[in-house]
C-alpha cells in the first residue's frame, strides 16, 4: 500500500510544474518576434524536465483587458514580459516580491549596476531583475538635413551645433530653428518662410515618436524631469514642465515642426509611425523604437538641452512574476533563465541593450548587422547617464485615471488649434487633484 | 382562430394546452440557453454592482450597498455620456432606418439590371472586418491625404477635419456607420420578397402609381422589419462602442464628443478596473434602453402590421 | 384588399397612346427606365464603395507606397529611378530650357538642386533653379501581388480558414434550428406570458457583451471550457435575441392562412413549421444565416480570449490581428488578409441571391 502511494506521490511530483508566460503588455508580440521567442521557450523546455513553459501572444490593444480578466477570474498567469514601466504601473500591486526567492537561490544582484537595481523596486518591493535599458536620444535622417544645407545634429552630448557658420549651443532654441528650417510644404518653403503654407506640409522638422496614449509626460522629459505629484500628495506642475506643454503646443501649432493628431494618422506619416514614414527630419524615441524602424537613411545623436542640462528619458524593461502565481519557485527559475542565459537572444528580438555592461558590446554588434549604414551607438549608450530621475513614469496616486485625464490633455494639445495651454495646464491640474484626492 | 378567445376565461381546452405544450417545446432551446448561458452572468453583473470589486483584487471584494448607484447621480461623464449618445442618436437613427428601406427598395426594383451583382457589392462592405476597417476610415476621412478631402479639394470645396472637429464627428460616424448597412438592408428586402405578389397586381389594375404602392403595400407589409431595425438601431446606439474608441483611443476626442456610454463602462471597468461601478453604469444602460424599448413595443400596435393578425 | 385601402384612382397607363404604335413606344420608355434606374444604383455605389476601392489598392502596396500616395497617385506605383554613383535616384520631369526632359536627382537643395541624365549617369551633371518638390516623379506600374501571398504563408492562411469556418458552419447550423424553432414558438402560439417572455429576450441582448465578459469567462473557465471553440460555438445553439427577434417578425408577416390550410389536413404543428412556414420564409433564413457567418467570421475578441496560447485554434479574425501590432502596424498587408478573408462570406451571398428573386418564395394567398 504504501508502495503504491510512494509510487503516486512519485508520479505527481514528476508531474512538471507548467509555468505561463504571457507576452503583450510591452513588445513581443509580432509575428517576427514570436518565432524567436518560441524558439527560447523549445530550448527551456528541452533544457528542464521539471517544468513546462507555455507562452501566450496577446496583441497590445486587448492585452490590458485580457490580462484584467484572467487575473479577476483566477487564471492569472505566472510571468508577464517584457513589461516597462507604463504597464507595471497600470498592474501595480500585481507584482510579486521577488526578495526572499533571490536570498533563498543565492542570484547574484552585483552583476547589474545599482542604479538598474533600484529602478526595479517599487513600494512592493524588488519587482523584477534588470533586463533591457532603452535610452532615449535623437534619431535623424542625414538626407534630409543635406537637402537642406545644415550641418548633422551633434554627435556628442553637449557637444555644440554650427548654424550658419556659427557655434551655438545645441539646446532647445537651436532645435526649434533646425526643426523650422527642416519643415517643408509641397512648394519647397519652410516652415521659416512667410509663403509656407501649413496646410500642405510634406515633411516635419521633429516628432516625439510615439510618445502618445499612457506617456503623456514623454512629451516634456527634454525640459527636465519633473512629478506631478509634490510630498504632500497634491497635484503639480512643475515649472520646467509647463514650459515643455507651452514648447510642445507651439510646436504644433505656430511653428508647425511638430504633426498634429490628423497629420499624424494621414498616410504621409505611415498612419502612425512618422519617423519611418521618411518625412520627418529628427525623432526623440528609444532604444526599442530600432524593433520598428527599417533601412539605412538614418543616425544617432544628441538630445539638445535645457537651461544647460540634457534629460535623457529611460525606459527599462523586464520581466515580473504575478503575485498570484502558485509556483513562485519554478516561476523564479524560468525568470533568471530568461534574463541570463536567454537573454541575448531576447535583446535582439526586442531591440534593447543589456544592463549587464559587460553584454553590450555584442548587442551593439548585433544590431549592426541590420543597420549597414554605421549608426552612432556610442551617442545613444551615453545617454544613459543622463536618464530622468525621478522617472516619467513613476506612478501616480489613483495611477490609471490619473494617467487617463494626462492622455485627455495630451490628446486635445495635439487635436485642437487656439487652446490657452496654461488655462488647459490649470484645468489638468484641478482634474489631478480631484483624482489624487479619491485615492487617499 | 384563437381558441382562447372563443372560450373567454376558465379552464383551458385541451387544445389550448396541446397547443401550449408544442409552443413550450419549440421555445425550449432558447430556455435552456437562458437559463445555462446567459442568466448566471447577468446576474453576476448585477451583483458586481453592489461591491467594490476590482478586476485586479478579485479577493478583496466587499459589498457596499448602493454606493455605486448613488455615484452615478454625481458622475459627471454619466451626463456627458448620455447626452453624446442623445445627440448621435438624432443624427444616426433617421438615416439607419430610412436608408435600408431606401436601398432596398432600389435593389428591388425590376428596372435594376444585374441585381446580383447590386446587391452583393452593397453588401460586401458589411463583410470587413474591423481592424481592417480602421486604417480604411482614416485613410478616407483623414484631414489631410483622406481620400474624401480629396476628392473635395478636386471640385473646390474645402474639406473639414472629419475626425478633429467637433461639428463633423458624429457626420464622420455615420458614414463610416453607413457601411455596416448591409445587414439591415438585407433583411428588408427578405422581407420585401414576403409581400404577395397579387396585393400589387391588384393594385396596378386598380391604377395605384409606384409611389402609391410602395406607400400603401411595402411599407405596411414590411412595417415589422422595420420596427426590428428600429428596435435593434436604439439598442445598437447605447451598445455603441468599437468604432468611436478605436478613433479615439478612448480619450472621448474631439473633446468629449465621442465619450459614449459604452466606451464610459469599458474604460471604469477595464482600464481603471472598477467593475463594482462599472456595472451599476452597465444597469443604468439596461434601465434607460429597456424604457425606450418598452415604449417602443408600447407604439407598435399604432404603426407595425403583422398580417398574421396578431395585435402586440 | 386588406391592405390597398383608401388608393386614389389613377388614370390608366397608356389609354392615350391606342393609336401610336404602343410596343415601340413601351419598349423605348422601358429601356429607358432599366438605365435610369441603372445609373442611379451606379452612382449611389460608387460613392458607397469608395472605402473599398482605397482598401483593395492599399492591399497591393507596400509601406512606401502608402506613404507616396498620401500626396502622390493613388494607384501602386514607384517612382523611377536609376542606379548613380551606386545607389537608386529617383527620376523627375523637370521642365529646362524651355522643354520637359526625364531627369535624375542627385542632390537635392532647397533652392536649386543637382541632376543628371539617366541616360548617361556618369557625364555632366544639370543644376537647376527652383523647388524640386513640386516636380512630378517618372512613375512606374508596380503592384505588389506578393502581399497575397506573404499573407497566406505568414500566418498559415489555409489553417485559420478552416478554423473560421467551421466555426462559422456549426454555429450557423445550431442557431437556425434553435432560432427558427424559438421564433416560431412566439409567432404562432398562445404562451402564457408570452409577451413578457420576449420582453426577457430582447432585455438579453440589452447589455454590451463587454459587461457580462468577466462573469462569462469565469463561467466557462470553471467548466472546463476555455482553450477550446466550444464557448464560441455552443451557445448558439440555443437560440439567440437578435435572430429570434427577426424571424419572429417575419413569421408574424405570413398569414395564417396556410398554416390553417395545413391543419385542417391533419398536420402538426412541427409539420407546419417545415412545409408551410420555412417554405416561405427562404429570404430571411438565409439572411440569418448570413448574419451568423458574417459575424463568426469576423468576432475577434471572444475567439481570441479562449483560443489564448493556442495558435491552432486561431480563426482568421484573430491571426489577422498580428499586423496591427501598434508598433509595427502593416496596413497593406492587413487589407490584403481581410480580403482573402471576404472571399468565401461574400461568394456565399452571391450564390444565395437566387433566393432573394420573387417567385421563388410561396406566395400569392387568394382572398
Amino acid at each position: 500500500m504504501t508502495a503504491a502511494l510512494a509510487v503516486l506521490a512519485g508520479a505527481a511530483l514528476a508531474q512538471p510544474v507548467t509555468i505561463t508566460w504571457f507576452v503583450g503588455l510591452g513588445a513581443g508580440a509580432q509575428p517576427e518576434q514570436q518565432a524567436a521567442q518560441d524558439a527560447i521557450v523549445e530550448r527551456f523546455n528541452a533544457e528542464h524536465d521539471d517544468i513546462r513553459l507555455e507562452i501566450v501572444y496577446v496583441t497590445n490593444e486587448v492585452s490590458v483587458t485580457t490580462l484584467s480578466t484572467l487575473i479577476a477570474t483566477g487564471e492569472a498567469p505566472d510571468i508577464v514580459g517584457p513589461v516597462g514601466g507604463a504597464g507595471s504601473a497600470a498592474f501595480a500591486g500585481n507584482f510579486l516580491d521577488l526578495t526572499p526567492l533571490i536570498e533563498s537561490t543565492g542570484y547574484d544582484l552585483s552583476q547589474f549596476p545599482e542604479a538598474a537595481v533600484e529602478n526595479q523596486r517599487t513600494d512592493e518591493g524588488l519587482i523584477g531583475i534588470p533586463f533591457a535599458s532603452f535610452p532615449a536620444f535623437l534619431y535623424y535622417r542625414p538626407a534630409l538635413f543635406d537637402e537642406a544645407g545644415l550641418e548633422y545634429p551633434p554627435a556628442e552630448i553637449g557637444a555644440p551645433y554650427v548654424l550658419d557658420g556659427q557655434e551655438v549651443p545645441w539646446d532647445i532654441d537651436t532645435l526649434t530653428e533646425v526643426a523650422k528650417r527642416l519643415t517643408v510644404d509641397a512648394n519647397g518653403y519652410d516652415a521659416t518662410e512667410p509663403e509656407f503654407d501649413p496646410t500642405q506640409t510634406v515633411q516635419w522638422g521633429f516628432v516625439n515618436q510615439w510618445a502618445g496614449a499612457g506617456a503623456a509626460r514623454q512629451n516634456v522629459t527634454l525640459f527636465g524631469p519633473g512629478l506631478l505629484v509634490d510630498e504632500a500628495g497634491n497635484a503639480q506642475m512643475p515649472d520646467n514642465w509647463r514650459e515643455g506643454w507651452r514648447w510642445y503646443y507651439d510646436a504644433i501649432w505656430t511653428h508647425h515642426f511638430m504633426p498634429s493628431a490628423d497629420e499624424d494618422g494621414s498616410d504621409l506619416l505611415a498612419a502612425g509611425n512618422p519617423f519611418e514614414s521618411g518625412n520627418v527630419a529628427m525623432a526623440q524615441s528609444h532604444l526599442w523604437y530600432t524593433c520598428c524602424l527599417s533601412g539605412t537613411e538614418w543616425d544617432a545623436a544628441a538630445l539638445p538641452a535645457y537651461d544647460g542640462e540634457v534629460t535623457a528619458r529611460l525606459h527599462a524593461d523586464t520581466f515580473r512574476i504575478m503575485r498570484q502565481t502558485d509556483n513562485p519557485e519554478e516561476a523564479f527559475e524560468v525568470l533568471t533563465y530568461l534574463t541570463g542565459p536567454a537573454s541575448m537572444d531576447l535583446l535582439a528580438v526586442y531591440g534593447g541593450m543589456p544592463t549587464r555592461p559587460g553584454d553590450q558590446a555584442a548587442f551593439f554588434a548585433a544590431l549592426d548587422e541590420k543597420y549597414s549604414q554605421g549608426v552612432n551607438w556610442d551617442v545613444a549608450r551615453a545617454h544613459v547617464a543622463f536618464a530622468d530621475v525621478p522617472s516619467h513614469e513613476t506612478p501616480m496616486p489613483n495611477h490609471n485615471r490619473a494617467n487617463d485625464r494626462l492622455d485627455q490633455f495630451k490628446s486635445l494639445l495635439d487635436s485642437q488649434p487656439g487652446l490657452d495651454v496654461d488655462a488647459e495646464i490649470d484645468r489638468l491640474i484641478a482634474d489631478l487633484q480631484v483624482l489624487f484626492d479619491e485615492a487617499r | 382562430m384563437s381558441a382562447r378567445t372563443a372560450l373567454g376565461r376558465g379552464k383551458p381546452s385541451p387544445l389550448l394546452r396541446e397547443q401550449r405544450v408544442g409552443g413550450w417545446v419549440f421555445l425550449s432551446p432558447w430556455v435552456i440557453g437562458f437559463l445555462a448561458f446567459t442568466i448566471l452572468p447577468i446576474l453576476a453583473s448585477l451583483v458586481f454592482s453592489f461591491t467594490d470589486f476590482r478586476l485586479t483584487e478579485p479577493e478583496s471584494v466587499s459589498f457596499v450597498g448602493l454606493d455605486n448607484y448613488r455615484k452615478l447621480f454625481v458622475d459627471p461623464l454619466v451626463k456627458v455620456s448620455l447626452g453624446v449618445t442623445l445627440r448621435f442618436a438624432l443624427l444616426a437613427l433617421p438615416i439607419g432606418i430610412v436608408l435600408p428601406v431606401a436601398l432596398a427598395a432600389l435593389l428591388d426594383s425590376k428596372w435594376l439590371v444585374g441585381k446580383p451583382f447590386f446587391r452583393t457589392l452593397f453588401y460586401m462592405p458589411y463583410v470587413v472586418p474591423v481592424v481592417s476597417a480602421i486604417f480604411i476610415w482614416q485613410g478616407v476621412l483623414n484631414a489631410q491625404s483622406g481620400w474624401l478631402n480629396r476628392l473635395l479639394r478636386l471640385v473646390g470645396v474645402p474639406g473639414p477635419n472629419w475626425l478633429d472637429d467637433v461639428n463633423w464627428i458624429y457626420p464622420a460616424l455615420v458614414i463610416i456607420g453607413l457601411w455596416g448597412i448591409g445587414n439591415a438592408f438585407l433583411i428588408t428586402l427578405a422581407s420585401m420578397q414576403a409581400v404577395p405578389t397579387a396585393f400589387y397586381e391588384a393594385a396596378r389594375v386598380d391604377g395605384a402609381s409606384a409611389w402609391a404602392r410602395f406607400r400603401h403595400i411595402t411599407l405596411p407589409m414590411i412595417s415589422p422589419v422595420i420596427f426590428y431595425n428600429l428596435v435593434l438601431a436604439v439598442i445598437g446606439l447605447m451598445r455603441y462602442f468599437e468604432v468611436p474608441f478605436i478613433l479615439s483611443n478612448g480619450t472621448g476626442r474631439p473633446g468629449d464628443s465621442t465619450m459614449f456610454f459604452n466606451i464610459h463602462f469599458y474604460k471604469t471597468s477595464f482600464v481603471f478596473f472598477d467593475m463594482g461601478y462599472g456595472s451599476a453604469l452597465a444597469w443604468l444602460l439596461f434601465v434607460i434602453t429597456m424604457v425606450f424599448t418598452g415604449l417602443l413595443f408600447y407604439s407598435a400596435r399604432y404603426w407595425v402590421f403583422y398580417a398574421a393578425g396578431e395585435v402586440r | 384588399m386588406a391592405v390597398a385601402r383608401g388608393a386614389p384612382a389613377y388614370p390608366t397607363i397608356g389609354g392615350s397612346y391606342a393609336n401610336t404604335a404602343p410596343h415601340y413606344r413601351r419598349g423605348l420608355r422601358r429601356m429607358g427606365l432599366y438605365g435610369t434606374v441603372t445609373l442611379f444604383a451606379s452612382l449611389v455605389l460608387t460613392a458607397f464603395l469608395m472605402h473599398f476601392a482605397y482598401m483593395l489598392v492599399t492591399s497591393f502596396k507596400d509601406r512606401d507606397q502608402i506613404v507616396a500616395s498620401a500626396t502622390g497617385p493613388i494607384l501602386p506605383v514607384d517612382p523611377l529611378t536609376v542606379e548613380v554613383g551606386g545607389r537608386q535616384v529617383p527620376v523627375y520631369r523637370v521642365p529646362i530650357d524651355g522643354e520637359v526632359r526625364e531627369l535624375a536627382l542627385v542632390r537635392p537643395g532647397r533652392r536649386e538642386s543637382v541632376f543628371v541624365d539617366p541616360e548617361d549617369p556618369a557625364g555632366a551633371e544639370v543644376v537647376w533653379e527652383g523647388a524640386w518638390r513640386t516636380l512630378k516623379p517618372v512613375y512606374v506600374w508596380a503592384p505588389r501581388t506578393g502581399n497575397f501571398a506573404a499573407v497566406w504563408n505568414g500566418i498559415a492562411f489555409p489553417r485559420l480558414l478552416f478554423n473560421t469556418a467551421f466555426i462559422a458552419f456549426t454555429g450557423m447550423v445550431g442557431t437556425l434550428v434553435s432560432c427558427v424553432m424559438v421564433a416560431y414558438a412566439f409567432a404562432r402560439f398562445p404562451l402564457p406570458f408570452k409577451g413578457a417572455m420576449f420582453m426577457v429576450l430582447i432585455a438579453t441582448i440589452i447589455l454590451p457583451k463587454q459587461v457580462l465578459l468577466v462573469p462569462t469567462y469565469a463561467f466557462f473557465d470553471a467548466i472546463g471550457w476555455t482553450g477550446t471553440w466550444l464557448p464560441l460555438i455552443v451557445p448558439h445553439f440555443f437560440a439567440n435575441a437578435f435572430n429570434v427577434f427577426l424571424l419572429r417578425q417575419y413569421f408574424m408577416q405570413l398569414p395564417r392562412e396556410l398554416d390553417e390550410a395545413a391543419m385542417i389536413d391533419g398536420a402538426g404543428p412541427a409539420r407546419v413549421l417545415t412545409s408551410v412556414v420555412i417554405p416561405q420564409s427562404y429570404p430571411v433564413i438565409i439572411a440569418v444565416a448570413l448574419f451568423h457567418i458574417v459575424f463568426a467570421w469576423n468576432d475577434y475578441f471572444e475567439p481570441l480570449l479562449y483560443t489564448l496560447g493556442k495558435p491552432s485554434l486561431h480563426p482568421i479574425s484573430v491571426g489577422i490581428q498580428q499586423y496591427n501590432f501598434i508598433y509595427s502596424q502593416q496596413p497593406h498587408l492587413i487589407q490584403a488578409t481581410a480580403l482573402l478573408g471576404m472571399v468565401v462570406p461574400v461568394l456565399l451571398f452571391f450564390f444565395s441571391q437566387r433566393f432573394f428573386m420573387r417567385g421563388i418564395v410561396i406566395t400569392g394567398v387568394e382572398k
